[in-house]
């Protein structure tokens, strides 16, 4: 499959973006306060968006983890 | 009226939107493969899912091999490019979406990217919640588009991008 | 035209029999064993009470049909017909 690289490139430009939206809006107190794992969970997923890995770092289902994620992390979805 | 396959991602954010039944005005079926389905464990989306299921505007799409196959190839396709890949329950929404017409429903941005990028599913046609909106609007189940997406989005808080809103410009002035 | 309304009337039958199939799984349901559930197989188990669709509770509980039988039975809900 080839690919094209304009494309590639202005997917990663939007990744990136969505990166930011989930840094700005994060409640990085409540982050920073809750215990390693769900924290780690909490960055790993504000960083790449990958809401399954994180889910299962917490041993949460996918679903509890994103409303904890929006509701009291305050990270919204994006991508 | 056609049929929609949904993702983990479409459905744990609208179903948080207060008018979330509205979707039923535009597709005869929204399925849900039942990989989708076991990732789910909050009572609001599972009350929310069986009350579809009860009303028969949702069925659940059983795990099928041979499109399990093939998603199974998409997600390893997925990873060879530097982007953000699809994981299994998303590729499976795009296959079906690709062998039987079906509108996939999805957040992911992995699964959008793929669309835009993969010749093999760019004819599949992939909804967004925003563009449900625009479609719900369009079809006056809604009165303003630009009202509706910003409650849409502090309700579910889902945040669309710039790229995502320029699509719709015209339309959020 | 009395094809038509023949038809229409066992439609009602059946209807009538599935409502009364519905008050019959209420009425034996163990609510108290029902509500004591986790979300996830409690919602199953009002699904199957309100609808007899074993195949989509099971699916909602995440087991298999067999399994989610032997809980209804565990529930008290008897299956209709």
């Amino acid at each position: 499959m080839s690919i094209n690289e304009d494309k590639i490139r202005e997917w990663v430009e939007y990744f990136r973006e969505a990166r930011e939206i989930r840094r700005r809006y994060a409640n990085w107190d409540f982050i920073k306060s809750q215990p390693p794992k769900i924290r780690i969970a909490l960055e790993y997923y504000i960083e790449t968006g990958d809401f399954r890995t994180a889910a299962k770092i917490t041993g949460m289902g996918v679903d509890e983890f994103l409303d904890m994620a929006k509701d009291l992390a305050g990270i919204p979805t994006t991508d | 009226m056609v049929n929609a396959i949904t993702d983990t991602s479409f459905l744990i954010d609208w179903i948080r939107y207060s008018k979330s039944k509205l979707i039923f005005k535009i597709f005869s079926i929204i399925y849900i493969p039942e990989n989708v389905l076991n990732e789910i464990r909050s009572e609001r989306t599972l009350i929310w899912i069986s009350e579809g299921l009860e009303e028969g505007s949702l069925a659940i799409f059983p795990e099928l091999p041979d499109i399990s196959r093939e998603a199974l190839e998409l997600v390893a396709r997925s990873r060879r490019v530097p982007i953000r890949p699809v994981d299994y329950p998303e590729a499976f929404c795009l296959v079906v979406g690709r062998r039987l017409n079906f509108i996939v429903l999805t957040e992911n941005g992995g699964a959008i990217a793929l669309k835009s990028y993969d010749p093999e599913y760019s004819g599949v046609e992939v909804l967004r919640g925003i563009d449900v909106i625009y479609r719900l609007w369009r079809l006056n189940y809604l009165n303003s588009f630009k009202d509706e997406l910003e409650l849409y989005q502090r309700e579910t808080k889902h945040i669309y991008s710039r790229k995502d809103l320029v699509r719709y410009s015209d339309y959020l002035k | 035209m009395s094809e038509t309304s023949d038809v229409s009337s066992r439609l009602k039958e059946w209807v009538e029999y599935f409502r009364e199939a519905r008050e019959i799984r209420r009425r034996y349901a163990n609510w108290d064993f029902i509500k004591s559930q986790p979300p996830k197989i409690r919602i199953a188990l009002e699904y199957y009470i309100e609808t007899g669709d074993l195949f989509n509770a099971a699916k909602i509980a995440g087991m298999s049909m067999e399994e989610f039988n032997e809980l209804r039975i565990k529930a008290g809900i008897p299956s209709i017909g």
